[in-house]
């Protein structure tokens, strides 16, 4: 007898419900679901890679898709390095054959139990079916030129009120109202809720970016939503979604996935964006807080030049006003200034005059004095000439004053009583040596002495003898 | 009287222009006063509408927005 895992030990359970085994130990349960899941037969799968996750751990993880489903898989590392690939060969969007069969983790105190696809063999089988399709209808929308016609709408920098279609719970919102904070805008966000992932997903989204169009009050809308594989992007990629975009007469900005995702929406978009952050400062391109700065320094602008304008004109008006009055003030200054000038010209004009006529005075003054030297001169050359003939008359004149002196003297000479004292005779001298000229005087004087050429001789009277 | 602008980008791009010219002193009397008139009214659009999303935030549904615009239009 053959026990059932899934059964022993259900007797020492309490009751159950009525039609059903157990109940049992859900831990036991989950043991005997591996087994049985493990004892299904294993085979190959194909389908396309997509949230491939390179851990730490020992496992490889992915999900392998096709249009009609597909399955969680997971795959020992050690394995995969068996199987000759690359990380980068396993990317999302690569067709793979994998080998293996139903296997199901039950889960730990920390680890949530999980049905996974244990793959044990893997190969490349060529280029993704999802990915070929996507290129295929990319290009048939291009060739439509369905990626312009958004692009071709006037996309407000400041729109008063915007549309957001995305999910209702989720990062992507939270992150998008971030981006309007940074911006400074708190305007009107009208919300198109829809999934973002499902099959539902794409008609969702659809419908709520035309209703937010026919409002007519939405002036842009974003359709946003987080990161994830191409299978969880595949919404964003269909067909009537990205047609419906791509006629709507409102700008769209889409921001689905990370930089590395590329969806279809984002080719028919007006802008796209890689973030729901940067799907925010795009559908606001203006900075509020910095837009009012800038335009209270316009303001401030505009009145200073509108008032220099004014104050500019108004200060050359004031000018002119002055002008008469300054120029004939100029003027006046100008001939004072020429009269100052005339004035000094002609006091250097008297005075070259004055040199001039002292010169000549001069000058004449020079040849008069020359003239008159010169007549001197012949004057005194007459002038010695007569001066010479008068010396020569009075030489001829003393000549004969001398003659007639000489004559006188020797004419007195001759009645010299020295010259007679010479010849023997003597003169009677009293005793002052006074002459006594008759014989009376002698003979009063009584004594007396002669005077004889060679010397004196006393005398006396002698007595007269009697007659 | 200007036609007002179209659009908030346009009446910045023509603030930015009247200001360059301003700066040039370039512009006489009577283009300086009128560039000016236009530039105040320029300002006072572009602040009408960064006040206009400056209010505070405010968060509609889609639902909620179209019941109320049918509510107007009753």
């Amino acid at each position: 007898m053959t026990t059932d895992p899934l059964t022993t030990g259900a007797a020492a359970r309490p009751a159950g419900i009525d039609g059903y085994p157990g109940p049992f130990p859900v831990g036991r349960y989950a043991a005997g679901l591996r087994e049985r899941l493990r004892e299904f037969a294993h085979v190959c799968v194909l389908g396309e890679a997509s949230g491939v996750r390179f851990g730490r751990g020992p496992n490889v993880y992915f999900e392998l898709r096709d249009g009609d489903g597909g399955l969680p898989c997971a795959m020992w590392r050690d394995d995969f390095d068996r199987s000759g690939l690359s990380e980068d060969d396993l990317r999302d969007g690569v067709e793979v054959v994998a080998a293996g069969g139903c296997d199901y983790y039950a889960g730990g105190p920390t680890a949530s139990p999980r049905f996974t696809f244990r793959v044990k063999q893997l190969r490349l089988a060529g280029e993704g079916d999802l990915l070929a399709r996507l290129e295929r209808l990319r290009r048939r929308l291009a060739e439509e030129g369905l990626f312009e016609r958004q692009k071709l709408l006037a996309r407000p920098a400041l729109p008063r009120r915007i549309g957001v279609v995305t999910a209702e719970t989720g990062a992507a919102r939270r992150d998008f109202l971030a981006g309007l904070e940074r911006r400074g805008w708190r305007g009107t966000i009208v919300w198109g809720y829809a999934p973002v992932q499902d099959r539902r997903a794409a008609g969702a989204i659809a419908r709520a970016i035309q209703d937010l169009a026919a409002v007519g009050e939405v002036e842009t809308i974003v359709v946003t939503r987080g990161g994830g594989s191409i299978a969880d992007l595949w919404a964003f990629c269909d067909e009537t979604l990205c047609r419906t975009v791509a006629l709507l007469p409102v700008p769209v900005i889409s921001a689905v996935g990370h930089h590395v995702d590329r969806t279809l929406i984002d080719d028919v978009a007006a802008v796209c964006c890689s973030t729901p952050t940067h799907a925010a400062e795009a559908a606001v391109a203006v900075d509020c807080g910095a837009a009012r700065a800038g335009l209270l320094e316009a303001a401030t602008r505009i009145d200073t030049r509108g008032r220099a304008a004014v104050l500019d004109r108004a200060r050359r008006l004031l000018s002119f006003s002055r002008a008469p009055r300054e120029r004939v003030t100029a003027h006046r200054t100008h001939l004072h200034q020429k009269a100052r000038e005339l004035r000094a010209a002609s006091r250097r004009g008297l005075g070259l005059r004055l040199d001039y006529q002292r010169r000549t005075a001069t000058a004449m003054i020079g040849r008069k004095r020359d003239a008159a030297a010169a007549a001197a001169a012949s004057g005194q050359v007459r002038l010695s000439a007569r001066a010479a003939a008068l010396a020569r008359a009075a030489d001829a004149l003393e000549a004969r004053r001398r003659e007639a002196i000489r004559a006188h003297a020797a004419a007195i000479r001759g009645h010299d009583p020295e010259r007679a004292l010479e010849r023997g005779y003597a003169i009677p001298l009293d005793a002052d040596g006074s002459p006594l000229a008759s014989a009376a005087a002698i003979r009063e004087a009584s004594d007396f002495e002669l005077r004889m050429a060679d010397g004196h001789v006393p005398a006396r009277v002698r007595e007269e003898v009697e007659e | 009287m200007s036609a007002g602008p179209a659009t908030y980008e346009s009446a910045v791009e023509r603030l930015e222009e009247i200001i360059k010219r301003l700066d040039t002193g370039e512009a006489g009397l009577r283009e300086t006063l009128d560039l000016c008139r236009e530039g105040r009214e320029l300002i006072e659009y572009s602040a009408g509408e960064l006040d206009a999303v400056g209010k505070g935030l405010e968060e509609l549904k889609l639902d909620e927005l179209i019941e109320r615009l049918e509510g107007a239009a009753r």
